[in-house]
């Protein structure tokens, strides 16, 4: 650990700190992208596509020019530039092709929200629609249209993703380790199984936004609501081939993110219309509707697991195929395939793996990264199959989670090997069981049972997460000292809600041993003003940058130092620091102020020595590797945290009604830096996973139109469907090389909670569910389907191992999959 | 608003009516606006002009007469009823009916007329009214109408108003106070959400209505049964009625059986 | 139209645009930002203010509707620079993540505490029902306001095994 304080010497961390932008959030006061005003400001709207797949016969935007108050519209035609994250695949505006409903084929800027809206309504266009490629299962179909028939010219990082040109396919990720065929042929048993889950919408509660400003001469401003600043310079530099340094991203406040608002969206746009409007400021600001399919969603996944297992619990061989229904264009989907390939399996040990994920283009609204990175999706699939497998064995299926549980010694899918201080999946699982009083129903619920005549399911679920990211992903913090002694910070990781920024307080604090008062750090970030960061997202921001600041923090006081020593006449062995001052440690009499060193040290008669004084932190993520392109094998994980989740449910079997009464959730974070914001970032999302788990997810047509794009009918959790009971519970197993010990927790809390309810539903009632989400509808239908017995009766002994050769069938909601058993015991 | 419009506030219902027939049909009737200025923040329509009715007085206010029933004018609120002494004692259905539309926000503003006016088929006060055998009062300048709500809706969206027409006030029969009741909602998530399926049942010494919501193109009711129909029969009553269908919402088999359902549910809470 | 009204007990006259929302009106015409869009068609709750003692989404109310109206905007909740009980504690509680929900949160419970001085868990869960937050899930605004209620027996925390 880069700071050795001793516990009991920490006032800021591991306390329960209020947070530092809370007083301009409570009041209104904070200003978001949206509360900004610019002089001359134009509004930018963007007509949007009602086809999924289709040609663009014609437009014609000449009614819409002419109308007065209109300073720019733009088509496909004028922007020849592609923009991309790891793939360039995508132009600003279609040209000539339609790839997804919602996508932009348009956009206007005008003095006024409502003239912008006319000249929309007055550009014409003539569609050729045709047959949009929808099923990513149908990836091996040679008959299947293309989605990017050009996907062989693009670029791309090469030394990361494989994109396979004359198909659908984006991406293939493989992993390969040990030999799976043996294995499977050495097991008990063969139990496979696929599980499904749509595109979902992050919906942060601001939309997003931007302002661009074009000014002649190429110099670029854009506030905007990003995530990634630098992602968003870097990107926006490299499609218009414009020098990073003319490019200025500002970032005010954020309305939440989730990883909708990492990579680049509307800010290409904006500044496009803003050129041709002459330098005039373009605001585009989404609907709550564009956000369902103008703007990126998560990417939908089916999921195909098959498990070799022994009659005693242990997981000999898995095979695990994932088709990422990513839409029509790459964007963070290749790199979610990356990361959710490498760490398919959850926290378990897999001697023997096998992975093929697909990033597959579809005519579908694009998916981008979102909160857990594709760790939500197939832990949905993973964690139903763990149970899945554990019913079919006969076995507990917590003790069998415990069984094949990550421990020190074992090695990860990438082969990494697991020690004592990566944490422990299995203390996170014992805490959630022991509160939930897993595996028996108390008095209280037994009569609530009566009471009610539903019945009460309860599950323990297991999670793991490391930062997806390059293996060069850095980050700095610079602290300014301040004339009265006080610290600014310059940083550009983005505070979207999570509270890092305090956290980083909190440590800047602890080093320097100053009152969190003395520091701050600005939330709003600036690429011309702060200093790099790759980009907020993969729970790598407390690591990585709670590192740089800690080093900052100390290079500042070397600083103070070194003028002290100056000034004192002491070599710095000799000083001590406390909240006000660098002294002599054997005379503290001895000493020198940080005000007085702040802008530079002067002595009685005049003379200045040494200038302002500033620390600087770097930190970047150490040992890190890509992933061999044929085995998967490597070092990817700056640092993994493991999790669990107990759920109980209460089931009506009849009408398939069910109610959440508690979750519990621990997590290893390996050091508690914020009690309030570890216990936020628990609960918020979790209930978003319940979100993904209860009613999200988009719903189209047969023609690829999306037919939900509203609060109306695509429901987010409210205040009313919460648990009736949370529990959050920290493990604190320190990491080595996390500032002071700890690891990141942002996006675990909402993995495997959709696996955890889809457990303890079958649990309660024997309802098999393996699609999300899991409507009341579903778990009804679920239950008609139900076999006689109920999925989760003991198992017999097992007579013989029946391997299977077949893969099992598609399976929808309704159907409970086809499970290969023992013969004679195989269920319809 | 991205739309153009004019707006106007009369306060006297001849205003009103003389407006509306200016309008030539061209006018819409602004209630609480929470339908009205989501459809045109959505621009699925986009009305040359709005007449605003909460100036009105004499659209205003809930009364209870025990000869004549409940008259409940066109600009109340669901939260108006919801506190109505009178509701609460005579008429409670209708007080958990308001209560189940949308948050507290919306009831704050949301017209129990306008609901009606609206005509969308998961209509919350359509099926409780409906079960009440309530009637609506629609007046213009030719004069005052007076149909029952059962006869009111045509269709999805539609009702029988006519374009200078205004609903001045929904009247429940006083021979339905202190009617047993209960109503059931189908919902998606546990907050608010409109209704995927939902049942009111009303019950006098003679008489049995069940009103039922989001299962056919508009809110639909069993004709008048006999206050000693059977769990059966008023199933089977309520199955007559309905027609739904597959939507993004829920399939129409699941709200069939969810209709039944809730019939079952609310049927002992009537004797 | 001419429309006058009060918004955090100042009085303020303006030539208002018929078809602008109340939302737009405050945030463009008399520059109070602290209330939010988050849907535009009265789902979220984000642009929850107080007219004549009532809660009601201010995207769904034109402004010349509110001609004459008493309304109270987040700006209004601290005074003299003071946070007022309420926003104390949801500072207190970690009750803000991205704050973007927060003016409207408050708006919503601030009407609830006026109403009902005590209100349960349940009862707070029901005036929030119509304010989405995405970030917190909803567990320490809930406990945030029991506190501002003085129920909140003991700060709710995170265990540590
Ligand atoms: C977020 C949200 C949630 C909702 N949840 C529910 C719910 O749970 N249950 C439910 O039933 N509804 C719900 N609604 C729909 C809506 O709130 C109700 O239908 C409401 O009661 C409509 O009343 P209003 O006064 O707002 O009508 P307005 O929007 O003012 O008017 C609606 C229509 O009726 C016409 N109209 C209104 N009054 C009259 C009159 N007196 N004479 C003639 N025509 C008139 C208008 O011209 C307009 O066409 C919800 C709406 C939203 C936005
Ligand atoms: S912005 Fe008004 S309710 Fe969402
Ligand atoms: S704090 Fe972000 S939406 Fe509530």
């Amino acid at each position: 650990m880069l700071d050795n304080t001793p516990k009991k010497d920490l006032n800021y961390v591991g306390k329960d700190v209020e947070r530092i932008d809370v007083v301009e959030k409570l009041t209104g006061q904070a200003l978001y992208t949206a509360d900004l005003e610019f002089a001359g400001m134009l509004h930018g709207k963007v007509l949007r596509s009602p086809h999924a797949k289709a040609r663009i016969k014609k437009i014609d935007v000449s009614k819409a020019k002419k109308l007065v108050g209109v300073h720019a519209v733009l088509t496909g035609n004028d922007l020849d530039y592609r923009v991309g994250l790891y793939l360039v695949d995508k132009y600003i505006l279609a040209r000539d092709t339609i790839r997804h409903f919602g996508e932009a084929v348009a956009a206007v800027a005008a003095e006024t929200p409502a003239i912008a809206q006319q000249a929309l309504d007055l550009i014409e266009i003539e569609y050729e629609v045709m047959t949009p490629f929808l099923d990513p299962k149908q990836v091996f179909d040679k008959k299947a249209p293309l989605v990017h028939p050009d996907l062989g010219s693009y670029s791309y990082v090469e030394a990361v993703f494989t994109p396979v040109p004359g198909t659908n396919i984006a991406n293939h990720t493989k992993l390969r380790k040990g030999n799976v065929e043996k294995g499977f042929k050495e097991a008990d048993y063969v139990i496979e199984r696929e599980y499904t889950n749509p595109n979902v919408q992050h919906v942060p509660m601001e939309t997003h936004i931007a302002v661009g400003k074009w000014d002649t001469g190429d110099r670029i401003t854009i506030h905007t609501s990003a995530q990634s600043p630098f992602t968003v310079r870097n990107l926006f530099a490299l499609s218009f081939k414009i020098p990073h340094c003319n490019i200025r991203v500002i970032t005010p406040y954020l309305g939440g993110g989730f990883g909708g608002k990492a990579g680049i969206h509307l800010e290409p746009l904006c500044c496009c219309l803003s050129k041709l409007s002459g330098g005039r400021p373009v605001r585009i600001q989404a609907t709550r509707e564009e956000e369902f399919s103008l703007l990126p969603c998560r990417s939908g996944l089916t999921y195909n697991i098959k498990t070799g297992v022994n009659k005693n619990g242990k997981i000999v061989a898995q095979k695990m195929t994932m088709y990422w229904d990513a839409g029509a264009y790459a964007d963070y989907a290749v790199n979610v395939t990356r990361a959710s390939g490498f760490s398919a399996s959850g926290p378990y040990e897999i001697e023997n793996a096998w992975v093929d994920a697909y990033t597959v283009y579809t005519n579908k609204p694009f998916g981008t990264a979102y909160r857990g990175f594709g760790h939500v999706e197939f832990s949905w699939g993973m964690e139903r199959h763990m149970n899945h497998v554990a019913d079919t064995l006969g076995i507990d299926p917590l003790e069998f989670r415990k069984i094949n549980a990550l421990k020190p010694g074992s090695k990860t899918m990438t082969g990494e090997e697991v020690v004592k201080n990566t944490g422990s999946v299995t203390k996170c699982m014992e805490a959630v069981a022991k509160s939930i009083n897993y595996g028996k129903l108390t008095a209280a619920e037994l009569a609530r049972e009566k009471k009610t005549g539903m019945k009460i399911g309860k599950s323990v679920v297991a999670l793991q997460k490391a930062p997806a990211m390059p293996p060069f992903t850095g980050t700095v913090m610079i602290l300014k000292l301040n004339e009265d002694g006080s610290v600014t910070g310059s940083h550009s990781l983005t505070d979207y809600g999570m509270g890092t920024y305090t956290s980083l307080a909190q440590m800047i604090a602890d080093v320097l041993r100053w009152p969190i008062e003395r520091i701050r750090l600005p939330i709003e970030n600036d690429t011309d003003r702060d200093p790099y960061d790759w980009q907020t997202v993969a729970s790598k921001g407390l690591l990585l940058s709670g590192n740089a600041a800690i080093l900052a923090a100390k290079d500042l006081l070397d600083k103070c130092y070194d003028v002290a020593a100056q000034a004192l006449r002491a070599q710095k062995c000799d000083l001590d620091h406390d909240a006000e001052k660098v002294f002599v440690r054997h005379h503290p009499k001895s000493h020198v102020t940080y005000k007085q060193m702040a802008v530079g040290y002067a002595y009685p008669n005049g003379n200045a020595i040494c200038g302002p004084i500033i620390g600087v932190g770097r930190y970047i993520a150490q040992g890190l590797t890509n992933l061999d392109k044929e085995t998967g094998q490597g070092n990817p994980a700056l640092d993994w945290t493991f999790g669990a989740h107990g759920l109980i449910v209460e089931v009506c079997e009849k009408t398939g009604a069910f109610n959440i009464i508690k979750v519990a959730s621990a997590y290893d974070i390996g050091q508690v830096i914020n009690e309030g914001s570890v216990r936020g970032q628990a609960i918020g999302g979790m209930i978003q996973g319940l979100g993904t788990a209860m009613c999200e997810g988009y719903i189209y047509n047969d023609k690829g139109q999306l037919l939900n794009p509203s609060f109306t009918d695509n429901k987010i959790p409210t205040s009313l469907d919460i648990p009736e009971e949370i529990d959050c519970i920290a493990i604190e197993t320190p990491q080595i090389d996390g500032p002071f010990g700890a690891r990141g927790v942002g996006e675990h809390s909402m993995i495997a909670v959709c696996g955890a309810l889809g457990n303890a539903i079958e649990k309660a009632t024997g309802a098999v569910l393996t699609h999300m989400p899991i409507r009341q509808e579903n778990v009804w239908k679920a239950l008609q389907n139900r076999s006689g017995k109920k999925a989760t009766a003991k198992a017999a002994k097992p007579a013989k191992a029946v391997k299977a050769e077949k893969p099992a069938k598609a399976v929808k909601a309704e159907k409970p999959a086809k499970v290969v058993k023992p013969a004679g015991r195989a269920k319809k | 608003m991205l739309q153009n419009f004019s707006y106007q506030a009369p306060e006297t219902l001849k205003d009103l009516y003389a407006l509306l027939k200016k309008s030539n049909g061209k006018a819409t009737i602004l209630a609480g606006g929470t339908d009205l200025l989501v459809n045109m923040h959505n621009n699925w329509i986009s009305p040359e002009s709005l007449i605003d009715i909460k100036k009105i007085p004499d659209l205003k206010g809930i009364t209870f007469n025990p000869k004549t029933g409940l008259s409940i004018g066109a600009t109340t609120v669901c939260i108006d009823l919801i506190n109505n002494k009178d509701v609460k004692k005579h008429y409670p259905l209708l007080a958990e009916a308001a209560h189940n539309i949308g948050s507290p926000q919306l009831r704050n503003r949301a017209t129990i007329a306008g609901n009606l006016c609206t005509a969308s088929p998961c209509a919350d006060m359509g099926c409780s009214l409906l079960a009440l055998g309530a009637s609506v009062e629609l007046g213009s300048a030719d004069g005052v109408r007076v149909i029952p709500l059962k006869d009111f809706f045509t269709g999805p969206k539609k009702t029988q108003i006519k374009k200078h027409e205004v609903l001045l006030r929904i009247v429940v029969p006083a021979e339905m106070a202190g009617a047993k009741f209960g109503m059931r909602k189908l919902k998606r998530i546990k907050g608010h959400d409109i209704a995927v399926a939902s049942v009111a049942m009303a019950r006098t010494a003679k008489v049995m209505r069940i009103g039922v919501g989001s299962a056919a193109p508009t809110p639909v009711v069993t004709a008048d049964l006999a206050a000693s129909t059977t769990l059966e029969k008023a199933v089977a009553a309520a199955e007559k009625v309905i027609c739904p269908i597959d939507d993004v919402r829920a399939g129409a088999e699941y709200r069939r059986f969810m209709v039944k359902e809730f019939v079952g549910q609310i049927y002992p809470e009537l004797f | 139209m001419k429309i006058t009204l009060t918004v955090n007990g100042k009085k303020y006259q303006r030539d208002a645009s018929e078809t602008k929302n109340l939302l737009h009106f405050l945030r463009e015409d008399l520059g109070l930002t602290g209330t939010k869009e988050g849907c535009g068609a009265g789902e979220c709750g984000a642009c929850t203010v107080i007219m004549n003692g009532k809660t009601v989404n201010s995207c769904l109310i034109l402004a010349v509707e509110a001609n004459g109206a008493d309304i109270m905007t987040i700006e209004g909740e601290a005074k003299n620079g003071k946070l007022s009980k309420l926003q104390v504690a949801f500072k207190k509680n970690h009750a803000v993540q991205c704050g973007f929900c927060t003016p409207g949160m408050i708006m919503s419970t601030r009407a609830l505490l006026e109403n009902n001085p005590k209100p349960t868990v349940e009862q707070i869960k029901q005036a929030i029902e119509g304010n989405f937050c995405r970030c917190t899930g909803y567990q320490q605004i809930i406990e945030a306001v029991q506190d501002a209620s003085g129920q909140l027996k003991k700060k709710e925390g995170l265990k540590r095994a």
